[in-house]
């Protein structure tokens, strides 16, 4: 996809390069194409021009330069993203936040870290590891991936089962909205009164405001962690284990499974002895000592008990790391397969698991292609990847149509068109799968009293232009309106 | 239109103010039914559910009508392998745990008085318990809403499984909303397995330092404690109560440990039986819905001993007066009963502007009229309070739901 690229006016970049530099104010051809795309290469468009601040207040003037000439703007972090969240619009400014990137401040005691939006997710845990502590979320891209792009986002990871997303970790933010002003959502100390704003901002896609400080909650290592590898005849005997520790009352920190494509994927890219199976699990429990050894055990029975080839447990540190990194390069490893490939994210019920795999190998016969899957069964997170030769005429396209057909059937089975990936571009014509027209105004209401002139990230996530225009039916001011206490706005 | 209705009496009001229409819907389609027809006529409009936390918040402006969520109490989809469970938002926490039980499941939502407190108000209370310390608050725990808005309109957000970001977070824009957005119908949560064991230790007698080093050694011997509570009825000391709760095995060893931990700091405490263990998570329960007066404070969980010589100024004006603190996450309650309500107002007052000073807040979850009148029941708005204002009109453009209950007026 590509369309015809929109220069901004010469006086605009002169104001832009003002502030925030001119080395860092990019509109030159061959610059600008670094940023034509995020993770999902097959969208491309080509910004208008691209700025990287270093501080909120360049942030801030930037957007009301844009604003006073009219330009949409298209935050962006390191650009890992899958679902084009960052993919430019025409004529678009691209406001990057890769300059800020430093720690603020960090307070153990109270268990939360202030970071601007470019820091590295991982090298949160990182700063923190000598203490101790970890950042919980961890995206498969966690060592590039930005933690302003997680909250934009509403990034998960595999071990998220256990300990939620990106938004159940973020306690607050600062943010320049539309018009220039800044605000501070939630923060370090809990129930902040009023609506929960920075709820809604986590996995708004960039799409309300630019995040320029984010406050992270950060967790006490746990006392210990096991972690088991598990190979089974096919996904269903895999599907089925996982569906039995669940019963148990077991919460595992992370399960991951990976089909047979899957895992000649990973042991071509990364020489892993994996053996040549129909179905692995890579599991971790974490927590107090005692707790791990009993649920580790539990879980390893119920894999056994249900047809397991070979159960592994790593000796030592280093090698659970080389069995998760496995795991982690899943999505790069299907490179080594397949000149091309989509990575699809969608959600089911965990309970249905084997039905729906079953009902995407059938679609990927049907389509003459396939299909590899890895996914985070805990939660019933999938994300089947779609191999394909971009230079067999038509075989794209049958892909997309695959990667589509695989999305509604995740809507029809109870589950989700995204479960971590985001709507972005690639998905907003899907939205309608599974919200209703109704459902949809209702977002679109709270995007209008975020971002009311629709200057962030426009045609993302919904898939019909929305205008916010007159509040909708008949407007009584408030009292405090009324007093000057409060502005409309 | 089929939903019950009659006068309202003192028995229904809200805040002081007393409806003159009260609907009682047995259907969610009843109810999106009154809201579009009390939006016909602009008529304000408010919601209760068990009345737990009624006395939340400001007066509204006016109340013309009020509806009742009870007669909407169906399990509406209920999937153990899955552990998800969709409810009708008048669904009380103790009927809801009673279903889930029978899987050995639970939501981890402990606010007190389950038996009438339901999920919706829950929900728009934003009301928790000492089980927030390990579950998060109810924001952490639904993955779908389903609402009626201010014109009758419904809308659903979020969905039915765990991990989903298709479009904006609903779910999280209801929860602490207080029935200023719209009406909750149902709700879905995710679940957690009911533990195989639970144990609570008891340290008495603690100072704030010693409570706040306690929770450091908590964190520092890597023990995942289920819940952290200090309660207060004496000035100045607490009583710590640590419940650990999961496979036996591990329950136990953390219970030893923290013990262990405890005896090394020359803290003994004491590990309680089942049947005191209730006691006390009862007199928590009780401590928490006791007294005329009762503040939410939240302040950063190591700022108990700097905010602690204001905390007791409050105290010292009440009655039977009992400080709740949820020690790792910064929250609690002073509950108590007054005498003199002039006194009690300026020390909450002056205890208010010292939190907010340091980015905390003081809220009124229960006063008498004449203290809400003198101090606010919520304090400063927040910074970000002009989003909120216009998430309200985009919401509620009539200004009639709830209407100058919620934050600044709102």
């Amino acid at each position: 996809m590509r369309s015809e690229f929109v220069p901004v006016a010469h006086a605009v970049l002169t104001e832009l390069a003002s502030v925030v530099g001119p080395k860092n104010c990019i509109s030159d051809p061959a610059g600008l194409r670094t940023y034509e795309c995020d993770g999902l290469t097959s969208f491309r468009m080509v910004p208008g021009a691209v700025i990287l601040p270093a501080t909120t207040e360049e942030v801030v003037e930037a957007v009301r330069i844009a604003r006073r000439a009219n330009l949409p703007i298209v935050p962006r972090g390191s650009g890992t993203g899958l679902s084009g969240g960052a993919l430019p619009v025409p004529g678009c400014v691209v406001i990057g936040l890769s300059r800020m990137r430093s720690i603020l401040e960090i307070d153990l005691e109270n268990a939360w870290m202030r970071v601007q939006p470019g820091v590295a997710n991982l090298d949160i845990s990182k700063r923190l590891a000598s203490a101790g502590y970890y950042y919980a979320p961890d995206p498969s891209s966690q060592s590039v991936c930005s933690i302003g792009g997680n909250v934009a986002e509403n990034s998960g990871g595999a071990h998220c089962l256990k300990y939620g997303f990106t938004v159940n970790h973020v306690l607050g933010a600062r943010v320049v909205l539309g018009d220039g002003s800044v605000v501070d959502l939630g923060g370090p100390v809990l129930d902040t009164p009023g609506y929960d704003l920075i709820g809604v901002f986590v996995g708004s896609e960039g799409t309300l405001g630019i995040v320029t400080e984010v406050v992270v909650r950060i967790l006490r290592k746990p006392e210990a962690t096991r972690t088991f590898f598990a190979t089974f005849p096919s996904t269903d005997e895999a599907g089925q284990t996982v569906s039995d520790i669940i019963a148990a009352g077991i919460v595992p920190a992370a399960v991951e499974m990976m089909d047979r494509l899957a895992i000649v994927a990973i042991k071509a890219a990364t020489g892993l002895d994996w053996p040549d199976v129909g179905a692995a699990l890579l599991m971790d429990v974490d927590g107090p000592v005692a707790e791990v050894e009993h649920t580790a055990a539990q879980a390893s029975a119920i894999a056994a008990r249900r047809g397991a080839l070979e159960i592994r447990r790593p000796t030592d540190e280093a090698e659970r790391l080389l069995m998760w990194k496995g795991r982690k390069s899943a999505f790069a490893a299907v490179g080594r397969i397949s000149h091309n490939y989509i990575v699809q994210d969608g959600v089911i019920p965990r309970s249905e698991i084997a039905n729906v795999l079953r009902e995407i190998a059938r679609l990927t016969t049907e389509a003459g292609l396939r299909v590899a899957n890895v996914f985070h069964a805990g939660d019933g997170n999938l994300h089947p990847l779609i191999l394909y030769d971009a230079n067999v005429p038509g075989e794209e396209q049958r892909a997309e149509h695959l990667g589509g057909e695989i999305l509604k059937l995740c809507v029809r089975s109870g589950g989700s068109i995204t479960g971590e990936h985001g709507v972005g571009a690639d998905k907003a014509p899907y939205m309608a799968e599974m919200f209703s027209e109704a459902d949809l105004q209702a977002m679109a209401e709270l995007r209008c009293a975020f971002d009311a002139e629709n200057r962030f990230n426009p045609s993302k996530v919904f898939p019909t232009p929305r205008l916010c225009g007159d509040r909708p039916g008949k407007y009584v001011p408030s009292p405090l309106e009324l007093s000057g206490e409060a502005g409309r706005g | 239109m089929s939903s019950e209705r009659r006068a309202g009496t003192d028995a229904d009001a809200v805040l002081g103010a007393i409806p003159r229409w009260v609907y009682s819907p047995k259907t969610t389609e009843e109810a999106r039914e009154v809201i579009e027809a009390t939006a016909a006529e602009t008529l304000s409009l408010g919601f209760i559910g068990g009345g737990t936390d009624v006395q939340l918040g400001a007066p509204m402006r006016q109340l013309d009508a009020l509806l009742q969520t009870g007669g909407l109490s169906r399990v509406v989809e209920y999937a153990p392998a899955d552990m998800i469970v969709t409810v009708e938002a008048g669904t009380t926490l103790a009927k809801l745990s009673e279903t889930l039980q029978q899987h050995r499941q639970r939501l981890p939502l402990d606010p007190p008085a389950l038996d009438r407190a339901t999920v919706g108000g829950a929900i728009a209370a934003n009301s928790f318990g000492p089980r927030r310390a390990r579950f998060g608050s109810v924001r952490d725990l639904l993955i779908g809403i389903s609402i009626v808005r201010a014109d009758g309109t419904r809308a659903r957000g979020g969905g039915k499984v765990v991990k989903n970001v298709a479009g904006f977070d609903i779910p999280k824009l209801m929860c602490g909303s207080l029935g200023t957005l719209g009406l909750i119908v149902t709700a879905t949560f995710r679940l957690h397995p009911l533990p195989e064991m639970e144990k609570t230790v008891l340290v008495r007698s603690r100072t704030a330092a010693q409570v706040r080093g306690l929770v450091a050694r908590l964190k520092a011997g890597q023990l995942e404690p289920t819940s952290i509570v200090a309660l207060s009825a004496a000035a100045a000391r607490f009583d710590v109560a640590v419940r650990f709760e999961g496979f036996g095995a591990g329950v136990t060893q953390q219970a030893a440990r923290f013990a262990e931990l405890q005896q090394r700091e020359g803290e003994p405490c004491e590990q309680l039986d089942d049947v005191d263990a209730q006691a006390w998570w009862k007199k928590h329960d009780d401590a928490r819905t006791k007294g005329a007066i009762r503040a939410k404070i939240a302040a950063l969980p190591n700022a108990l001993e700097t905010f602690l010589p204001k905390l007791e100024a409050v105290r010292e004006h009440l009655v039977d007066s009992i400080l709740v603190w949820y020690a790792s996450l910064g929250l609690g309650f002073i509950c108590g009963a007054s005498s003199d309500l002039a006194a009690a107002s300026r020390a909450l007052a002056d205890a208010r502007s010292a939190l907010e000073k340091a980015n905390g807040s003081l809220t009124l979850q229960a006063a008498p009229q004449a203290i809400r009148e003198w101090i606010g029941a919520w304090g400063t708005p927040p910074p970000a309070f002009s989003v909120m204002h216009r998430l309200k009109e985009r919401f509620d453009p009539q200004q009639r739901l709830n209407p100058g209950r919620f934050v600044g007026g709102l």
